[in-house]
């Protein structure tokens, strides 16, 4: 793994870890009814500070803890044009998957690529470190999944114009 | 002596309580249902299970003299459960009683008062219910404490002299109130909170230091002193018209705690392990856990999770680790003796968060053994004198600043 | 027909409901004072680093730092006082610098560590300086310094 990447990832860590002490809320606003409190927004008191761990203007993860909720979004490095299609395809066939990745939001948040939504239900059935480890795996594999098919994409490109252009060649 | 474990379900604990003679024990499995276990030998079968509530039940107190249950739940409504032969068959079963709490939200903590003729019932309503039993219409009737609470009340707990109340909750304040009802209670004597205390007078308002939820609150066995842990990963412990202690911790924040005596607090949460304070009030400091996390009682794996120096790419472990090497090579290491456990266990007794400690066992005025329950379905029964420092092996950086790593 | 009204929250104007500026006590001070009293920090951050007292310029910057609304320009001259002294810093001094630190120090260090990494333009530091202190400070103070810099609404 890259030196640049472990100390972002590391902080991601670190900043995951402390904002997943999620607990059962019941809605102070509805009666009878437990809403993911960082997106019903109705209780200010009961969310916390948003907080940004950035490698660089291009990559960035935004975490908003509440108090039964946390969502956290990741912006994709996208370095030229063919990266942005490949990041929007990407993320879109997963998003519209999105109940198979359990915390996965099916819209991302303005700004960023994708955007998770764990609340106390994922901490209490899964284990907590794990959904840590789920995260960060995600975006080391993200990046290298993108660059892989920018490179297999590439070369088929190649190929083409190869195969193409050899039947000028005789 | 080692803690005793007991794996009661895989679903979250929300509460527990035990009975007086600690033989059976009422919990709630994150469900609408209250289940009452009893021990039979080293094992704990359901006996019977309470269902009225419809919806989850947060909180269970079990009165230790008159043997009475008193149940919250987040459907507004609380019950208490009375033991009572059955007409027919003429065994003994637990039939509710309903609490008028007039409340409108979530009922979040219930505590029987000492002398146990009243209980308090925090709740999302920004209210505590004060409820006493009317022997008239054979119900029992509640009276409010709102003012000046702002959001959900998290936790409370009573004085030994059955008037005063702390209260702990969501909008960053620890607060002690009167909750003196006139026609249950003898005028209270003269403490450090006050000396008139007519319903609803506050007699202490304490912010967190760094602006968390207050998730508990504990009077001292003499009511003198009262701690409160905070969502700021704190515990403050408040000597009224003296000092008040804040001890941060460098671990994350504790959402239960229970005072073993006079001089000491165990406090559990998200840290997974039961973490025991000391001091007086002269000063306050972290001792260490109960739990030994040094002690290869699991794997010899890195632990898990927490702390910034774990390997950050988990890729090449556990089940990826299996399914690829089965892929690849052909390995099997599914039904071999190396399990992944390595990677998902953590080096604590309890797994996940605890949400409730309480005392267990009590001798003259010292707590020795409290009971923990948690998110990962265990209950855990600790030692309170079985100390281990290096067991608090994050707190060290905080507490022992000459310990270099 | 006019929709607008459909759009009005009328849960805000609940009367019980918690607003923005009573979640925490507003800085007592001058926000013209305050901004005074940054740059004149400012000044003595520069003496403090020339003698290359990193840990004395740190506590200088970090205590008593300007929190709440109406201070935005103070905030600014710290969090760029901050950043000089962080840049300056040798990766290998961090740790012994962090352990210096005041608990309340490490606390508000972490908040601009934060703030720094959520800057739009980030001025003149790379993401790698903040994100090597922010190891640093994390193994030094723990994880329990993160949950506060997110509980804690005197966002600096």
């Amino acid at each position: 793994m890259s030196n640049v990447l472990r100390p972002y990832l590391a902080a991601v860590r670190s900043t995951l870890t402390a904002a997943l002490t999620l607990e059962n809320f019941a809605s102070q606003v509805v009666e009878r009814h437990n809403k993911p409190e960082v997106e019903a927004g109705g209780s200010k008191e009961v969310l916390l500070n948003p907080l940004t761990i950035s490698r660089n203007e291009n990559e960035r993860v935004l975490i908003e803890p509440s108090v039964n909720s946390i969502r956290l979004s990741i912006k994709i490095k996208q370095a030229d044009e063919i990266e942005r299609i490949l990041c929007h395809q990407f993320t879109r066939f997963m998003m519209q998957r999105a109940e198979s990745f359990i915390v996965l939001r099916r819209k991302p948040v303005q700004g960023y690529d994708i955007s998770f939504l764990i609340t106390n239900t994922h901490t209490e059935t899964m284990l907590k470190h794990k959904i840590v480890d789920f995260i960060i795996q995600f975006m080391e594999e993200v990046d290298r999944e993108i660059s892989e098919m920018k490179l297999s994409l590439n070369a088929r490109a190649r190929i083409v114009a190869e195969s193409y252009l050899t039947a000028f060649n005789t | 002596m080692a803690p005793e474990i007991y794996n009661l379900a895989q679903t979250p604990i929300t509460s527990h309580a035990f009975s007086p003679d600690r033989n059976q024990l009422a919990v709630s499995l994150n469900t609408n249902d209250v289940q009452i276990y009893s021990r039979q030998g080293n094992e704990w079968a359901v006996a019977e299970t309470l269902s009225e509530h419809d919806k989850l039940v947060t909180s269970i107190d079990w009165a230790p003299h008159s043997n009475r249950i008193v149940t919250a739940s987040q459907d507004r409504n609380a019950y208490v459960w009375q033991e009572m032969p059955d007409p027919e068959t003429g065994k003994l079963v637990w039939k509710p009683t309903l609490v008028l709490l007039r409340i409108n939200r979530a009922a979040t903590h219930v505590r029987w008062s000492p002398k146990e003729d009243k209980f308090a019932v925090a709740s999302g309503a920004r209210a505590i219910a004060i409820c006493s039993f009317d022997s008239e219409n054979n119900w029992w009737v509640s009276k409010l404490l709102k003012k000046p609470i702002r959001s959900t009340v998290l936790s409370i707990d009573w004085h030994p002299n059955n008037v005063l109340l702390a209260a702990g909750s969501a909008d960053m304040k620890a607060r002690v109130f009167s909750a003196y009802i006139k026609e249950v209670d003898e005028r209270p004597a003269a403490t450090v909170w006050g000396s008139k205390l007519p319903f609803n007078t506050i007699c202490g308002e304490y912010a967190s230091p760094a602006g968390g939820w207050v998730h508990t609150v504990g009077f001292s066995p003499s009511g003198d002193v009262l701690a409160f842990a905070s969502h700021d990963s704190s515990i403050s412990v408040v000597y009224p018209g003296g000092p008040v202690h804040n001890i941060r911790i460098s671990s994350l924040p504790f959402l239960t705690l229970t005072w073993t005596s006079e001089d000491s607090i165990v406090a559990a949460g998200h840290d997974c392990q039961p973490v025991v304070f000391s001091g007086s009030e002269a000063g306050w400091q972290g001792i260490g856990s109960l739990d030994d996390t040094t002690a290869p009682k699991a794997t010899d794996g890195v632990r898990s999770g927490y702390g910034g120096n774990t390997s950050v790419g988990r890729l090449k472990t556990g089940a990826f680790a299996t399914f690829r090497d089965a892929d690849s090579r052909g390995q099997s290491t599914i039904s071999g003796s190396s399990s992944p456990s390595a990677d998902t266990k953590l080096l604590t007794v309890h797994q996940n968060t605890i949400t409730s400690v309480k005392p267990y066992e009590i001798q003259g005025d010292q707590v020795i053994r409290v009971s923990t329950t948690g998110v990962d379905g265990n209950l855990v029964i600790w030692d309170v004198a079985t100390v281990t420092a290096g067991g608090a092996s994050a707190m060290t950086a905080r507490l022992g600043s000459t310990h270099l790593r | 027909m006019d929709g607008a009204f459909r759009k009005i929250d009328i849960d805000a104007f609940d009367e019980d409901v918690l607003h923005e500026s009573e979640l925490y006590d507003a800085d007592p001070r001058d926000p013209a004072e305050v901004l005074d009293e940054a740059k004149q920090r400012q000044v003595a951050v520069r003496t403090s680093l020339a003698k290359s007292d990193i840990g004395g310029a740190l506590s200088i910057v970090l205590e008593n730092a300007p929190y709440g609304p109406n201070v935005d320009q103070a905030k600014e001259v710290t969090l760029q006082t901050l950043l000089t002294i962080l840049n300056t810093t040798k990766s290998t001094e961090i740790p012994a610098v962090i352990k210096a630190l005041s608990q309340d120090n490490q606390d508000t260090l972490m908040k601009y560590l934060y703030k720094g990494m959520a800057m739009p333009g980030w001025g003149d530091i790379s993401g790698s300086v903040l994100l090597g202190w922010h190891e640093k400070l994390t193994e030094v103070a723990g994880t329990g310094c993160i949950v506060r810099t997110m509980t804690d609404r005197r966002i600096v």
